[in-house]
């Protein structure tokens, strides 16, 4: 988590939410881990600071007294780009989510626990400090000992055999290569590689992985793969070389 | 906006009823109408007996009168006959001379050629015919215009103007058909919809109507599947709050135990596992309902099997400990069909799941698959006791669990109900058959077609 915590310092946070007591343990809960926390109660006022006022996130629950949540992104959109995590107690059926989620980053549906709301606000802060300060891509930057990245192709190659990547298996393996050793959040690889949120039951992102193990092994690449860490996410792992 | 092209109603349409109806109407009222006149027309073309007896009588006097005092007495006879009927009235012989002292004009003459004798027609309406009657004991006779009261067409006009009442008489008759046929079923769909309105879920239109092949007959047949739907969503629904309450009382009244027994170590452990517990209930059973009455369109795409069950058995070896090589998958590589990957995914996770939780110690759980029409047919087979074949169709049924002797298990026995709708939702199907031994679980989706 010490990687996390750069980005994560003295973040602003202003959580609008009707529900005292979870407001109250949200507030808590981040405050302990170093994020600044405004709390408002309601769609109006929480809508007005925002505007008035610069912070780094937006957690929002939809159904409030007085402006919606949506009503409020509607709003605040046309003014400022400050990320946004939805958060609501609607069920999480996919469609209707996707719908209602235009405009936000993410979205949370209750009841979720502490450590899921800070992988999801950890996950919007990273990608918002890759977008202000972009990382050189591509090239054959030494990411791997064996692979060849050919950032124009995007694709990789191992010798003379190329793997056969599709864009998004590309940009998802290049990442988790930037980060060897370090697990990556599902939350965050939406973010940064597919540009949505995370839902329940989404499948997508389980099946690049898949896709890209494939093709690794078929070219016959096995100085490193990637590894499922279960409930949270995926990491590049080095394997040990042969001697 | 796009116009829909004007075309001919089909053959069973009420469209083809008005048209007959309509031209029967107008046959009928032209065909009565003709009929009718000529009918009053022939009826008034004949002198009456009473008419006839007067007439002869007239002649009888003339003759009596000539007879008396010939010119003279034929004089006085016509002027009283003149004067009494209105009328222009000579006496001749059989050479048409006149009787009387005037002789006759040429206009007179002429007009003896248009004589009509007592049993002829009266000639057609709108004329005043001139009658002729002998004498009974000479050659001559009395001619006479007829006059207006013993004319037989006097009241012709009348019967003719009644006549004009007859459209009306047939477009009453054409109304009260039309009314039967057309509006009297509505009422009763109106009645049923109130009834349906007011909550009688039974109520339907039932036959006759909805055996009738018009349109009124596809709506009687719509409204009927409406009603039937809207019934058995209302019964399923209040079925599975029931069942739902059901399942939540069991966790509830177990955390009511251990809150009782105060060893708040133990209480903790409990209260996360049946939280957990009754979050999943809920979201399973609002899938259940959302895919169930919204059947939302579920966008499809290209979906590898192989590297799907490669990502959902990583999830189940986690989840039961199995190792990966207890859950094959005999697929060719790169097996593609069409379907929903969330949703698919999501079908074979929970067949997948219950295969698990039903399988024995060291049991195999198989993907198998077959090209058959113009799609694959998949089968997820596993190990465990199977199901009696006049079950197989009630797993799928929401709440349902076999074997009740797993009090507390990790089901609800809303997995398949959601695994089914999903497929179905997808243009395909699951459905479970038996094996030797274990279930199979068996889907059905559609070819992809690529086109390079």
């Amino acid at each position: 988590m010490s990687a996390n915590a750069a980005y994560a310092n003295a973040a602003r946070i202003l959580v609008i939410e009707d529900d005292a007591l979870l407001a109250a343990h949200i507030r808590e809960y981040l405050g302990a881990r170093g994020f600044v926390v405004e709390l408002l109660s309601d769609g109006d006022s929480g809508l007005a600071l925002a505007l008035a006022q610069p912070f780094d996130l937006l957690l929002m629950d939809i159904m409030l007294p007085g402006r919606s949540g949506l009503e409020v992104l509607t709003r605040l959109r046309s003014e400022r780009k400050v990320p946004v995590i939805l958060m609501s107690a609607l069920g999480a059926e996919q469609d209707r989510i996707a719908g209602f989620t235009q405009g936000a980053d993410d979205y949370l549906p209750k009841p979720f626990a502490m450590a899921e709301l800070e992988v999801r606000v950890l996950a919007v802060l990273r990608r918002v400090a890759y977008e202000r300060n972009p990382q050189s891509l591509g090239g054959d930057t030494g990411l791997d000992p064996q692979l060849v990245f050919d950032e124009k192709r995007q694709d990789v190659r191992l010798a003379e055999l190329w793997a056969g990547l599709t864009p998004t298996e590309y940009r998802l393996l290049e990442l988790l290569l930037r980060h060897v050793e370090e697990v990556m959040s599902k939350a965050f690889l939406y973010q940064q590689v597919l540009h949505r949120p995370f839902l329940r039951h989404d499948r997508v992102l389980d099946m690049h992985i898949s896709h890209i193990r494939r093709k690794l092994q078929l070219i016959g690449y096995e100085t490193g793969r990637v590894e499922t860490v279960w409930g949270k996410g995926y990491v590049f792992t080095r394997l040990a070389l042969l001697p | 906006m796009s116009q829909r092209k004007p075309v001919l109603p089909g053959k069973r349409s009420i469209f083809w009823k008005l048209v007959a109806a309509l031209a029967l109407f107008c046959l009928l009222l032209i065909g009565l109408y003709a009929q009718l006149n000529t009918l009053i027309i022939n009826a008034t073309s004949r002198l009456s007996p009473k008419v006839k007896t007067v007439l002869t009588h007239y002649a009888e006097q003339a003759e009596v009168a000539w007879e008396r005092d010939g010119s003279a007495g034929a004089d006085a006879f016509l002027q009283r006959l003149r004067e009494q009927e209105q009328v222009w009235a000579v006496m001749v012989d059989e050479h048409q001379h006149s009787l009387s002292s005037e002789p006759l004009s040429n206009e007179e003459l002429t007009r003896l050629n248009f004589i009509r004798a007592l049993d002829w027609s009266v000639g057609r309406p709108g004329g005043s015919p001139t009658v002729y009657i002998p004498f009974s004991r000479h050659e001559a006779r009395l001619v006479m215009e007829l006059p207006l009261r013993l004319n037989p067409r006097q009241y012709l006009q009348g019967w003719q103007g009644l006549l004009q009442f007859l459209p009306l008489l047939l477009s009453f008759v054409l109304g009260i058909v039309l009314y039967r046929v057309l509006i009297a079923p509505l009422t009763l769909l109106q009645r049923q919809a109130n009834r349906l309105s007011e909550g009688n879920l039974a109520a339907r239109v039932g036959e006759p109507l909805t055996r009738r092949r018009d349109e009124l007959g596809s709506l009687a047949n719509a409204f009927d599947r409406m009603a039937g739907r809207l019934e058995s969503m209302v019964v399923f629904q209040r079925q599975l709050l029931r069942d739902m309450s059901h399942e939540l009382r069991t966790p509830l009244s177990r955390l009511k135990v251990v809150g009782e027994q105060g060893d708040i170590q133990l209480l903790r452990q409990r209260l996360e596992h049946e939280v957990a517990v009754m979050e999943r209930l809920i979201s399973n059973t609002l899938e259940l309902v959302w895919l169930d009455t919204e059947q939302p369109s579920l966008p499809l795409e290209a979906v590898d099997i192989t590297r799907l069950w490669d990502t959902l058995r990583g999830d189940a070896s986690f989840e039961s400990g199995w190792p990966l090589v207890r859950m094959p998958c005999d697929l060719p590589a790169g097996c593609t069909v069409l379907g929903n990957l969330n949703g698919l995914a999501q079908a074979m996770e929970n067949v997948l799941r219950n295969a698990i939780r039903h399988s024995p110690a060291t049991g195999v759980v198989r993907l198998t698959g077959k090209a058959e029409g113009d799609g694959w047919v998949f089968c997820i087979e596993d190990q465990g006791p199977g199901v009696a074949d006049e079950e197989l169709e009630r797993i799928f049924m929401p709440f349902t669990r076999l074997n009740a002797a797993r009090p507390g298990g990790e089901g609800f026995g809303l997995g398949l109900a959601i695994a089914r709708s999903m497929l179905r939702l997808q243009g395909g199907d699951l459905w479970g058959e038996n094996g030797q031994p274990g279930l199979k679980i068996k889907f059905r989706l559609q070819n992809v077609y690529f086109v390079n």
